[in-house]
């Protein structure tokens, strides 16, 4: 293939004259290309951060390296220790206020306890005072209702004992009346039977033998 | 019971009032019967010993003497034997209760009374029977005659009833 700056060729030139001209067709087309290329990624990197350092970066930078002169380590460990003791002050005032908050705190809330165990140690005291004087009149009533019960039962009882005493008396004197001869006699015998003799007993005893003579007598002739 | 052929007891054979009971009356036979044969023992031996003569008992020399019998005689011991036979088989006999044990003078009384009242020839029994008190119990062949003083009680029982209550009698 021959250039356009090829001599030998008559045409030669005007071919060559060509080609650069395609070729600058050809590179203005390629950098149009390029350019387009290049719109198109910086539009599509449009939302990205930008790596490219900001100029107001730069200045932040030399203001940080101002400060780095400025605020040097002696410096700071100055502030460090201020900083240090007024965290101390601060801390130890803070426990002041909070053991002073923690007293008062503890006062209230002894007081609230006080006031709280009182209450319900009352409201318990009440509640027991209900309970005994609710058992109290229970028992009361329990009792009352004993009392009366035994009274029925001793009314009873001794309603029925007085029966029995009366039904025993009047059997007693059944008994008596009914045996009234072997009592009275045994009370005789028992009070004067060593002080009797047959001899005084003679004409008691010929006497009955006289009223029952006849039967004797008939008993006998009648024979065995 | 009158001898029939008695040689000086013409009148009615009796008991003296000491002659009770029947037992009495056994112990007589007894002695009698010992009397008859010492009294034939001393005949048979007229050849010499002595013979002992057997002693007659209070009670026998009661009766002979209240019957006036000579027990020598041997017609008077026959007529006492039958008449002693006869009063042991044939007497009446009562049985009476005491109280208490009753005295030989008690018993003579009463014996005396009871054979001029009921009976001539009547023998007596008599029992201990503590819970009779005063008065006395009967008892003849078939019947019984409570005459002690609990029955006199007994009988007496609505007076008693009528004290007790406090009314006079007959109210």
């Amino acid at each position: 293939m021959a250039g356009y700056g090829d001599p030998g060729i008559t045409n030669g030139g005007s071919n060559n004259m060509t080609i650069w001209w395609l070729v600058l067709i050809m590179a203005t087309l390629g950098s149009g290309g390029l350019a387009f290329i290049w719109l198109l990624v910086r539009i599509a990197n449009a939302g990205a951060p930008k790596n490219e350092r900001h100029p107001i970066d730069s200045i932040r930078e030399a203001a940080d390296q101002d400060v780095e002169h400025i605020f040097n380590a002696d410096f700071r460990e100055e502030l460090r220790n201020r900083g240090r003791l007024h965290f101390e002050k601060i801390i130890g005032e803070n426990a002041m206020f909070l053991q002073q908050d923690l007293r008062l705190t503890t006062s209230q809330l002894n007081d609230y306890m006080k006031t709280e165990i009182t209450n319900k140690l009352k409201e318990e005291f009440n509640k027991y005072e209900q309970s005994i004087m609710d058992a109290k009149q229970l028992a009361i009533e329990s009792i009352q209702k004993t009392n009366a019960a035994i009274d029925e039962q001793r009314q009873l009882l001794s309603q029925q004992i007085q029966k029995e005493i009366l039904a025993e008396k009047q059997q007693t004197v059944k008994r008596f009346e009914a045996n009234m001869t072997d009592i009275v006699n045994h009370y005789v015998l028992a009070a004067v039977g060593n002080q009797i003799d047959l001899s005084d007993q003679l004409e008691y005893i010929l006497g009955e033998l006289e009223a029952n003579k006849q039967a004797i007598i008939e008993d006998i002739n009648s024979g065995a | 019971m009158a001898p029939s052929s008695s040689r000086n007891h013409q009148r009615e054979f009796s008991l003296p009032p000491t002659v009770a009971g029947p037992a009495d009356v056994s112990r007589l036979l007894r002695e009698l019967e010992a009397i008859d044969n010492s009294l034939l023992q001393l005949g048979l031996r007229s050849g010499g010993g002595s013979v002992k003569m057997p002693k007659t008992s209070k009670l026998m020399d009661q009766l002979i003497q209240h019957n006036e019998l000579n027990l020598l005689h041997k017609d008077d011991r026959q007529t006492l034997k039958q008449y002693l036979g006869a009063i042991h088989d044939k007497a009446p006999v009562i049985h009476m209760s005491f109280g208490t044990d009753p005295s030989p003078a008690f018993m003579e009384k009463l014996v005396v009374w009871l054979r001029r009242e009921i009976h001539p020839l009547l023998l007596l029994t008599t029992g201990l029977q503590p819970t009779i008190g005063a008065g006395c119990i009967v008892r003849t062949t078939n019947k019984y005659f409570d005459l002690s003083l609990r029955q006199d009680f007994a009988g007496k029982r609505q007076l008693l009833l009528d004290k007790l209550k406090g009314l006079e009698p007959g109210q």
